[in-house]
């Protein structure tokens, strides 16, 4: 009898979906030896530096299972989460599995794949070995690894650019209770090649469900990622999202992240500068209200000289929201002429919401420029008596005076689809809000 | 149109108004000057609804209503409009934007449908052309980037554009240069009405050559020294408020 304890319980759950998982037999040996190092190491440990403002104790004390197929939507469901008039290829998950029949992936130009994690996995050269993880990653990687079901797969050849972005919609119907959605999204950009990508959570069901998801990218020269990575899980869903880039020289990676939803979420953002004149950009809007707890972490990498990273994560906390953000920024010795910059903003609409907002810098190299800032405050109680001098209600100043806080971050994303998605998204999540919708 | 009796305002304990009296007849223009510090502002705030200062007695009755149980919307909603001494600027909001949801609030208000978007666009238009603003401006963030001056002209725009009842301007006409005050003045001027009533709260002399008031009282120590026609500018311009600051010393030593 093998006891009941929180490893064992994943191990049991390889044991019993095993056979149907993708890829052949080179993945299913390395899911044997992510499962190992996951069994070994369980996971974070709640009194692990970077653990210490975040506990998964909830999702520990729970038993996910994962879907055996995607639950059933009718296309006007999945149409309805989509922003209004974005023209994009669409890549859609559901439950953990690929639904060719939401997806769009017909007319890319040549040189372009998208296709599905599992089709990837299946193909020859498919290898659940991250060419982007060097590093020990996390337990909760090594867990994604061994149970991987499904993702988006993303290769463009060199000087592709992509005419549309690619919109990867990953819905948790959370139809049945204790769901567990192990995702992986891997994006390959060879030389010069260009992509958006849109990056987007989305929970429908009351149940509570676990997504664990994986984004890799490899930036190669001169190649340029845009991602925009949307998080709005149910208000059950557990959700952790880690990102891990390696970039060549020359290549610009420019992250916009909205954290919305979910009861529980955790995002690590890794990216390795690790060749000359790399850059990469990382913005951040977080909102936990109601007992939403949001965590943040960054990490960039400046490996060598030149690099560029500039870094804006803006909170807004209402209820009894809870927010955590820490920034590491990490100059290796060599890495001369590093050009960084991180602020950490945080608007706190309730005095019973908290944030933990912390840079976290280690520089290596003399030759640098790293500046760094973090502030939390209030509404500026002028600007409020200010529009309602107007005519404007008390919810309503608080709703403008908010959206005007995470506007400079919105509007860095250059794609108006979307920013006015995620503005009307954030705006739906304050008190009368809804009614300043159009202010996006 | 407004009747203030024996108000009383203060902040954490600090008395600042000490027992205003003033009656603001509808139709017409009063000046309120005084020296820095006298309490004009905070008189102004407090009719337009602001929250930081405690009432500890008086009354201030608006056209049959009673002021000072309404909140600030409620009161820009029944026709009040406070022009700021510092407007606040609300990047990525545009002018547009508020102007429009300053409108329907009022329209909600009483009952009424939202406004037409091409009927506000024409009335934006011709507000615009009143106060010599570009429609580049008028779309911009709130008071996003603008100078003291381009500042001080928007706040007339939304004013001329919300048509208020009863206008309070609080140091509009401060550091502007002749040409701003004048397109202020003149932007004063046009809503002067039979049914309407403007506050101006002042520091100098020069706005009231171009707009001149029905009366003019004099704030200080946080209580009215003195009330007069047009004329009494050129008094207070010859010989200050210092006569006066002793008047509201030896009258707060007798209290």
């Amino acid at each position: 009898m093998i006891p009941d304890t929180v490893t064992n319980r994943y191990r049991n759950e390889y044991d019993r979906v095993f056979a149907r998982l993708p890829g052949g037999p080179g993945p299913a040996g390395e899911r044997q030896h992510h499962l190992a190092r996951f069994m070994e190491t369980g996971f974070p440990h709640p009194r692990a530096e970077d653990w210490k403002y975040t506990s998964l104790q909830p999702i520990e004390k729970r038993e996910f299972k994962l879907a055996d197929a995607a639950g059933n939507l009718d296309p006007a469901h999945v149409k309805a989460l989509i922003p209004d008039s974005l023209d994009a290829y669409r890549v859609v998950i559901i439950d953990g599995h690929y639904v060719p029949e939401h997806s769009l992936i017909d007319g890319l130009p040549s040189g372009a794949t998208v296709d599905s994690f599992a089709n990837y996995l299946g193909s020859n050269e498919g290898t659940i070995q991250s060419p982007v993880i060097k590093d020990e990653p996390g337990s909760l990687t090594d867990l994604n690894a061994a149970l991987v079901t499904d993702g988006a797969y993303v290769r463009l050849a060199n000087n592709v650019a992509l005419d549309k972005p690619i919109h990867v919609l990953t819905i948790a119907t959370a139809d049945q209770a204790d769901q567990m959605n192990q995702v992986r999204h891997r994006f390959e950009l060879a030389t010069s090649a260009e992509a958006t990508v849109i990056e987007h959570y989305v929970g429908l069901g009351e149940s509570a469900y676990f997504t664990n998801v994986v984004t890799e990218v490899v930036a190669s020269a001169n190649s340029k990622l845009t991602r925009c990575r949307i998080q709005q899980e149910g208000k059950r869903g557990y959700h952790i999202g880690s990102f891990y880039a390696h970039q060549s020289r020359d290549s610009r990676i420019i992250d916009h992240a909205f954290d919305y939803g979910a009861r529980l979420a955790r995002t690590g953002t890794n990216t390795r500068l690790a060749e000359d004149n790399a850059e990469v950009h990382l913005y951040g809007v977080y909102a936990p209200t109601g007992r939403q707890h949001i965590d943040n972490h960054t990490r960039v990498d400046h490996a060598t000289e030149h690099g560029i990273s500039r870094e804006i994560y803006k909170g807004v906390l209402d209820d009894h929201g809870r927010g955590v953000f820490n920034g590491k920024i990490i100059v290796h010795p060599h890495a001369q002429k590093t050009d960084s910059d991180q602020a950490a903003n945080a608007l706190l609409l309730s005095d019973k919401a908290e944030v933990d907002a912390k840079p976290e810098l280690e520089i290596y190299a003399d030759d640098v420029v790293c500046g760094h800032g973090s502030t939390v405050g209030q509404l500026d109680e002028a600007a409020v008596f200010y529009l309602k001098s107007r005519g404007v209600s008390e919810d309503g100043a608080r709703a403008i005076l908010t959206y005007s806080f995470a506007n400079a971050l919105v509007q860095m994303i250059g794609l108006q689809p979307i920013e006015r998605f995620v503005e009307s998204a954030l705006l739906a999540k304050l008190p009368g809000g809804a009614s300043y919708a159009d202010l996006a | 149109m407004l009747d203030i009796k024996n108000l009383h305002a203060e902040v954490e304990g600090q008395p600042i108004l000490k027992g205003i009296d003033l009656q603001i007849p509808t139709g017409e223009v009063h000046a309120i000057m005084g020296p820095n510090g006298s309490g004009k502002s905070t008189l102004a705030s407090i009719l337009a609804g602001r929250e930081d200062y405690e009432i500890t007695a008086g009354s201030v009755d608006y056209s049959g209503k009673s002021l000072l149980d309404l909140d600030a919307s409620e009161r820009a909603c029944e026709g009040i409009f406070l022009g700021f001494q510092y407007p606040v600027e609300i990047p990525g909001v545009s002018n547009l934007y508020l102007l429009r949801a300053a409108v329907n609030a009022r329209r909600a208000y009483r009952g009424e449908s939202e406004i037409d978007a091409m009927d506000f666009m024409k009335q934006v238009q011709t507000t615009v052309e009143q106060v010599g603003m570009s429609m580049e401006m008028a779309k911009r963030g709130v008071n996003e980037g603008f100078s003291g001056g381009e500042k001080k002209r928007n706040e007339i725009f939304q004013m001329l554009l919300l048509e208020p009842r009863l206008a309070i301007l609080d140091e509009t006409d401060s550091g502007l240069d002749i040409d701003a005050l004048k397109t202020v003045a003149k932007g004063i001027n046009h809503l002067r009405s039979p049914d309407r009533s403007t506050v101006l709260v002042t520091h100098y002399k020069r706005l009231l050559e171009h707009v001149v008031p029905d009366r003019i009282h004099v704030l200080a120590g946080g209580r009215m020294v003195r009330s007069g026609g047009p004329e009494l500018a050129d008094e207070l311009e010859r010989y200050g408020y210092a006569g006066l600051e002793d008047e509201a010393q030896q009258a707060s030593a007798v209290s």
